[in-house]
């Protein structure tokens, strides 16, 4: 294992403030960034990241090499929760199964831009339709969610002798679709397409190049929350802390699997195994929230946010990169 | 000094537009309502840390002034709402001073 790659990879700027913001709660600072800005900051990132998906995938057009990327993506949001939910209930109960087997299978938009930004300065190339499949690979895991939440509770209730529960379609429809980080993605996608070259260059000064300066800061903030949550984490017990470990490392390998047959790039490798191995801390614990509130939040949002995410973005993102060099004969 | 009711909700922010809605079907002369409210409950941390797009996460608190029977009918109305999601409402005596 090539241990350089992941030091160079924690000597960033926004992974070395996400130290910052980590150790400013473990030594009990006063530090505080008022809530506002890290919201404007987490919608400028998805405004931005969406605006040059779409950009850039109108440069590239829709090649059976994205098609399938695409197809592939929402077939493993669709997937990861299903397995995750089984693996689970062998300590949880229905609700927080499929609430953090949700989470499990849609993604992190700020560990993708952390793993775009990892292949920029090894300079390696990245398709912009990987954007796109980020897009798609919010919702599904959420239907999906859901989905298992309805089939075993009234399984449970029939074997009870009560009445079963219709599904809320609207609910979810709209929960999965239209929550605010899904909608904002989409619609940013839209933009950059439909403007083009012209558009991009436009807003290029915005949406580009203060890109990397807000990532920084927004992990600095990161820091101060996985902090805060990493006492949750207690909660949940060894299980669930290894399963935030492992989990990941095991969907990455799919991803890496995946992304061998339909023979990706290797930069596209590394961002579709990202995708499958990060969890999502922002549209799927607001839709759980609405759509299963007898799930425990804490528990969903800490596996997230104070783990999975941590992990990913220091060492997950360099050792699935060594993973791809190996199997694309690249090391 | 007229002797009213002082009515206090904390609930899901997702619960906001049923409360609402309660509310003024119950005909409360008003009401105020505060965002992002973080603390403790009977089910545990409410947070604000985490609403990066909504406020689907935090609570909200809502004050409102009213008649007794204008409470009794928003507490008959709201109770199957607060079920769902978790919340409180108290009721408390109060004296209006300043019209």
């Amino acid at each position: 294992m090539d241990s350089s790659l992941i030091l160079s990879n924690v000597l960033t700027p926004p992974v070395l403030f996400f130290f910052v913001g980590l150790t400013a709660v473990l030594v009990k600072s006063d530090l505080e960034i008022p809530q506002p800005i890290p919201k404007l900051f987490s919608l400028y990132l998805l405004l931005s990241i969406g605006f040059k998906g779409g950009h850039e995938l109108h440069e590239s057009g829709l090649t059976s090499e994205v098609a399938s990327a695409l197809i592939a993506a929402v077939a493993v949001a669709a997937i990861v929760p299903v397995y995750s939910y089984f693996i689970l209930r062998l300590k949880l109960d229905i609700y927080n199964s499929a609430a953090i087997a949700a989470t499990y299978g849609s993604i992190s938009a700020v560990t993708f831009v952390t793993a775009s930004s990892f292949l920029t300065r090894i300079g390696v190339d990245y398709g912009g339709h990987m954007v796109a499949a980020l897009a798609l690979m919010e919702s599904p895991a959420i239907i999906v969610g859901l989905l298992l939440v309805r089939v075993f509770i009234n399984r449970e209730k029939a074997a009870a002798g009560g009445e079963k529960e219709a599904f809320p379609w609207g609910e979810v429809l709209r929960e999965s679709f239209l929550n605010g980080s899904v909608y904002l993605l989409v619609g940013s996608l839209l933009v950059g397409l439909i403007t083009r070259e012209e558009g991009w260059n436009s807003v290029k000064p915005f949406t580009g190049d203060m890109f990397y300066g807000v990532l920084t800061f927004f992990l600095l903030d990161m820091g101060l929350v996985a902090a805060r949550r990493l006492k949750d984490l207690r909660e949940g017990g060894p299980f669930l802390i290894g399963f935030s470990v492992l989990m990941p490392i095991f969907n990455a390998l799919v991803g890496i699997g995946i992304a061998s047959l339909l023979e990706m790039t290797p930069g596209n490798a590394l961002l579709f195994s990202v995708l499958c191995a990060s969890a999502s801390y922002i549209a799927v614990p607001a839709a759980m929230r609405m759509t299963v509130p007898e799930a425990n939040p804490s528990l969903y949002i800490s596996m997230a946010l104070a783990l999975t995410f941590p992990f990913n973005i220091i060492i997950g993102i360099p050792i699935y990169y060594q993973i791809i060099q190996y199997f694309w004969g690249l090391a | 000094m007229q002797t009213v009711k002082r009515l206090e909700i904390i609930a899901s922010s997702a619960e906001l537009p049923k409360l609402i809605e309660k509310l003024d079907a119950a005909g409360v002369p008003g009401y105020s309502i505060i965002r992002d409210v973080a603390g403790k409950g009977q089910d545990g941390r409410v947070s604000t840390d985490s609403d990066f797009t909504s406020s689907a996460l935090s609570n909200i608190y809502i004050l409102s002034f009213c008649s007794e029977a204008q409470a009794e009918d928003v507490l008959t109305r709201i109770r199957p709402v607060l079920t769902r999601y978790g919340g409180v409402c108290y009721f408390s005596d109060a004296t209006k001073a300043v019209v």
